[in-house]
């Protein structure tokens, strides 16, 4: 069992790599090569992907971080499942433009039509448009900028939308190849969350 | 030239003069009152309510379709735009933000005199942790990103609680920040006028607001507009019954004039024979609009039909007059026969007049007044007019035609007792099936507008409210308080599965002592305070996270109640207005109920808790059960119609086989028509109903020609030519409103068309040529 922490270093260090290599200019050709329609291919061509994820957010209204951690479930195209177990059960399921939220197994579910709540569908759209590799969509909220190289890209997401920069001032997604591995959420307020990702096997 | 005209000639003179000023002072109506019951029951009274002034009358739906949907949104935000600062809209709505921040906006606001929730428990310390714990959970989800704001002002959810609310209640689907269809092919917008529903003229003035926005928000777009709703349908209606009442009337005009041109080649003859038609319909049309104060434009295009009716009287007349006779010679031989005629029409057209449905009375009397003026100034005033000169028409040719078609008709006997067989089993097999009872059938509505309509509901997830419950109370506010002592009621059904949920005004507006309950609920600032540092123990919020709370539930606590003014700009004032009526001394409140399953059983949970004053009502089968009975009212009247006639011609012929000989033809063409239009139509509609006692008025004339005694074998031919004309007029006069896009008018036109050409075959067949027979008695 690693711990987040471990994660983190080794994140940490395969970034200092990729700048090293970067910096010894042994990639030029590559990045060249690969762009963000590159990325976007890739990503496409997953069509179910599960694993797990811890979160921690720092808010401004609280004196001490929060944590939680659960399962995450993709299916392509449209189709997310986040599932936390810890501190309390909860469920967020995306389904096209309808998320549906439970507290508990078999408990009252809120359904929200995402079009009425543009900045929450713009949220959602950073997550499962990029796990979808649907650039269109992208750049529909966001201002779309990608850094790195295909085994350690850098996606970073700057909304379009007044009222949407006025929560979210700019999310970043790190990932290598096909998969991702963090994504974190800068807000308006100063409130930040980072949520890390651990790919089942497949 | 002085020339002193005889006294009935003047008296038609000032008649017309007369009716001339009652018709221009009268109104003409095109909107559904026609089509409902002029003393409706309590339940009735609100359909008939919604139907002409409610606000669902004021709707208007627009779709915006044909193009991208970023284009189709791009027109409806500029047509929405341009409506909204039209002062003949009191609501325009596309989804838009500018709607949807003004209702979130007032929901803040009054977030603690509005929510259910605000209760003493929610803020007592133990209250306030709970909340404050799920605060917590929420703020460590994705959707708290969107309550981080609201909570240092309403860590009781109070918010969250009022959109959820919300939710419950369909909404259309959001594309490029306006409505659109689920597939996203149409953008859809929803005004509401300020005007009432059956002010047609104003609706009409709305109506091209709304082109005339459109037109500069279409260019360079592919997109079109769809229009629909109660008023934009009355418009509509209004300017199909004039255009086919217009041109249906030129139409038979040319027609039945070049007929009778052909006939009597002397336009003045032409003209005296549209005399007595022209005189019946402005008759018919002056006592209307004595009589009801407006006339239907339904009505109006009835009068149509009495061309083809009335003209009959003068083709009797002038095609009877021998050459070399006098007109007045000829009338007196064939007045009792048509003054039987009439008296039988007027029988028939009585049963209509005793209708409850104010639509049909009017027709009744309508044909009644216009038949007796037809006839009376057939009998009296046209032999006046008729000149000197005028020679019958030389018609020996036609009378030799006419008399070998008669000599070989009897041999139609055999089949024609075949088919009338046949029809009568029809009609037996079909009983009970044959009726049409939804009300929109017989409306002017067309099928395609009617399903225009149905898809921008379905589309605006807006379907027509089929089940209602009523509540009757003093004032506003009883009316309120009442609509939340049911409420509980209609929650439990909900919780049953009876239905799917309800809506009711008091959400939106809660009664006094509901807003005041819920102050009194809220501690005092110091006592919320205290509460409040208890429940953080442990928690981790920042200190003095909470001041905003603290303040904006002191300001709510001596907040001055509520009133209908303060949601005025918002959709809560719409729906509160459609929903909270002001009912003669008293008000009216109406919770609209969805997906309702159990009626009965929702039925008598909310009586047990209304106490009386609450009352579930079923809008379509009201109506339905409304226009069941004014059908078998109808239907009853025809029949007593039927015996009037019976025993009419009983007296007047005194002989049961000479009735027999007027009937028989009648009865077999109404069979056969009623089968024919079964089987064609699939079902039949009261206007079925009154074409056939129209069969029965119209045909009653031949098979009283027939049936009279004729003085001589050329008198014989002149009648039977006069009636194949009478009988072709009336066939021209129905047969082409039987092309009518209002269904009244076709269904009214292909029936008597139908019915009179078979009642005049029938009653060639059936007449007992050359039998003896007793001189005929005319009283």
């Amino acid at each position: 069992m690693t711990t987040g922490a471990e994660r983190g270093a080794r994140a940490a260090g395969r970034l200092a790599l990729g700048l090293a290599l970067l910096a010894l200019g042994c990639a030029p050709g590559a990045a060249a090569d690969w762009g963000v329609a590159d990325l976007m291919r890739s990503l496409a061509q997953v069509k179910e992907a599960r694993g797990r994820f811890v979160e921690r957010r720092d808010l401004a209204a609280l004196t001490a971080p929060l944590r939680s951690s659960g399962t995450l479930v993709y299916v392509a195209p449209g189709h997310l499942e986040k599932q936390t177990t810890k501190p309390a059960p909860e469920s967020l399921v995306l389904d096209g433009e309808r998320l549906t939220i439970g507290k508990i197994e078999g408990g009252p579910k809120r359904v929200l039509n995402l079009p009425d709540y543009p900045v929450l569908w713009a949220f959602v759209e950073s997550i499962r448009s990029t796990l979808a590799g649907d650039l269109g969509t992208l750049n529909r909220f966001y201002r779309v900028e990608l850094s790195g190289r295909e085994s350690q890209w850098r996606l970073v997401l700057v909304p379009i939308e007044p009222k949407m920069r006025e929560v979210v001032r700019e999310i970043r997604i790190d990932g290598r190849r096909d998969g991702i591995d963090t994504i974190s959420v800068f807000e308006s307020g100063g409130d930040r969350s980072t949520m890390t990702i651990t790919r089942d096997a497949s | 030239m002085s020339r002193r005209w005889p006294w009935p000639v003047l008296a038609w003179l000032a008649g017309v003069a007369a009716c001339v000023l009652v018709v221009a002072r009268t109104e003409f109506s095109t909107d559904l009152s026609a089509f409902l019951p002029r003393s409706p029951s309590p339940e009735q009274q609100v359909l008939v309510e919604q139907l002409r002034e409610g606000v669902v009358s004021r709707l208007i739906l627009v779709g915006i379709e044909g193009d991208a949907p970023d284009k189709l949104a791009e027109a409806s935000k500029r047509v929405t735009g341009a409506l909204r600062r039209d002062a003949r809209f009191s609501s325009v709505d596309n989804g838009d933000d500018a709607a949807i921040e003004a209702d979130r906006d007032f929901l803040w606001r009054n977030r603690y005199l509005l929510s259910p929730g605000v209760t003493p428990e929610r803020y007592s310390a133990a209250g306030l942790r709970a909340s404050l714990q799920e605060d917590l959970q929420m703020l460590n989800s994705p959707a708290g990103m969107l309550m981080r704001r609201a909570l240092p002002s309403d860590p009781g959810g109070e918010m969250l609680r009022l959109l959820s609310q919300l939710q419950g209640a369909a909404r259309p689907a959001t594309r490029h920040g306006v409505w659109f269809s689920a597939d996203g092919t149409r953008a859809l917008l929803v005004a509401q006028t300020r005007a009432a529903g059956y002010d047609i003229d104003a609706q009409e003035h709305a109506v091209a607001a709304i082109r005339a926005a459109f037109e500069p928000a279409r260019r360079g777009t592919g997109a079109k507009l769809l229009l629909a709703g109660p008023g934009v349908f009355s418009v509509y209606a209004r300017e199909r019954i004039k255009g086919d009442a217009l041109r249906f009337s030129m139409i038979a005009t040319v027609l039945i004039g070049a007929m009778l041109l052909a006939l009597y080649r002397s336009p003045r003859v032409l003209g005296l024979a549209l005399v007595p038609v022209a005189s019946g319909a402005l008759a018919g049309v002056a006592a209307v609009g004595i009589a009801y104060g407006s006339v239907h434009g339904v009505t109006l295009g009835f009068g149509v039909t009495l061309i083809g009716e009335g003209v009959d009287y003068a083709i009797y007349l002038l095609t009877r007059i021998a050459p070399g006779a006098p007109a007045r010679a000829a009338f007196e031989r064939i007045w009792p026969t048509l003054r039987l005629g009439v008296l039988t029409s007027i029988c028939g057209f009585s049963a209509m007049l005793l209708s409850g449905f104010s639509g049909l009375a009017q027709l009744g009397l309508f044909s009644i007044a216009g038949l007796v003026v037809a006839a009376a100034v057939t009998r009296w005033v046209l032999p006046a007019l008729v000149p000197g000169a005028f020679r019958g028409p030389r018609i020996a040719a036609l009378e030799r035609g006419a008399m070998s078609l008669l000599a070989w008709a009897p041999r139609l006997r055999v089949p024609a007792l075949a088919a009338v067989l046949v029809a009568g089993a029809v009609l037996v097999a079909h009983r009970g099936s044959a009726w049409s009872d939804d009300l929109a059938d017989l409306g002017p509505v067309t099928a395609e507008e009617k399903s225009l309509d149905g898809q921008l509901r379905r589309d605006l997830g807006a379907p027509d409210v089929r089940h209602l419950v009523v509540i009757h109370a003093a004032d506003r506010d009883a009316a309120l308080a009442a609509c939340e002592r049911i409420a509980p009621a209609l929650e439990r059904s909900v919780t049953r599965g009876w239905l799917e949920g309800f809506e009711s005004p008091a959400t939106s507006l809660p009664s006094r002592e509901t807003q005041r309950a819920r102050q009194a609920a809220l501690p005092p600032a110091q006592e919320l305070r205290a509460n409040l540092q208890k429940a953080l123990e442990g928690l981790p919020f920042r200190t003095g996270l909470f001041e905003p709370f603290v303040a904006e539930a002191g300001a709510a606590r001596t907040a001055a109640p509520l009133g209908r003014d303060a949601l005025d700009g918002t959709h809560f004032a719409l729906k509160v207005d459609a929903l909270l009526v002001q009912r003669g001394a008293g008000w009216a409140a109406m919770l609209p109920l969805r997906g309702v399953t159990r009626p009965d059983d929702i039925a008598r949970e909310v009586a047990a808790a209304g106490g009386g004053s609450a009352v579930l009502v079923d809008l379509k089968g009201e109506s339905e059960t409304m226009y069941r009975d004014y059908r078998r009212e109808a239907l009853a009247h025809s029949l007593l119609g039927a015996l009037a006639i019976a025993v009419l011609l009983s007296v007047t012929l005194r002989s049961a086989a000479r009735v027999f000989d007027v009937l028989a033809p009648l009865v077999a063409a109404v069979v056969l028509t009623a089968a024919g239009l079964l089987l064609v139509a699939g079902k039949l509609s009261m206007f079925h109903l009154v074409g056939l006692l129209l069969v029965v008025a119209v045909g009653s004339n031949y098979s009283l020609f027939f049936e009279r005694r004729a003085a001589s074998e050329q008198d014989r031919g002149r009648t039977v030519v006069s009636l194949g004309f009478a009988c072709l007029s009336t066939i021209i006069g129905f047969g082409l409103l039987a092309f009518s896009r209002v269904p009244l008018l076709s269904a009214i036109g292909s029936t008597v068309g139908t019915g009179a050409m078979l009642a005049l075959i029938f009653s060639a067949a059936l007449a007992r040529r050359g039998e003896p027979r007793p001189a005929p008695v005319h009283p």
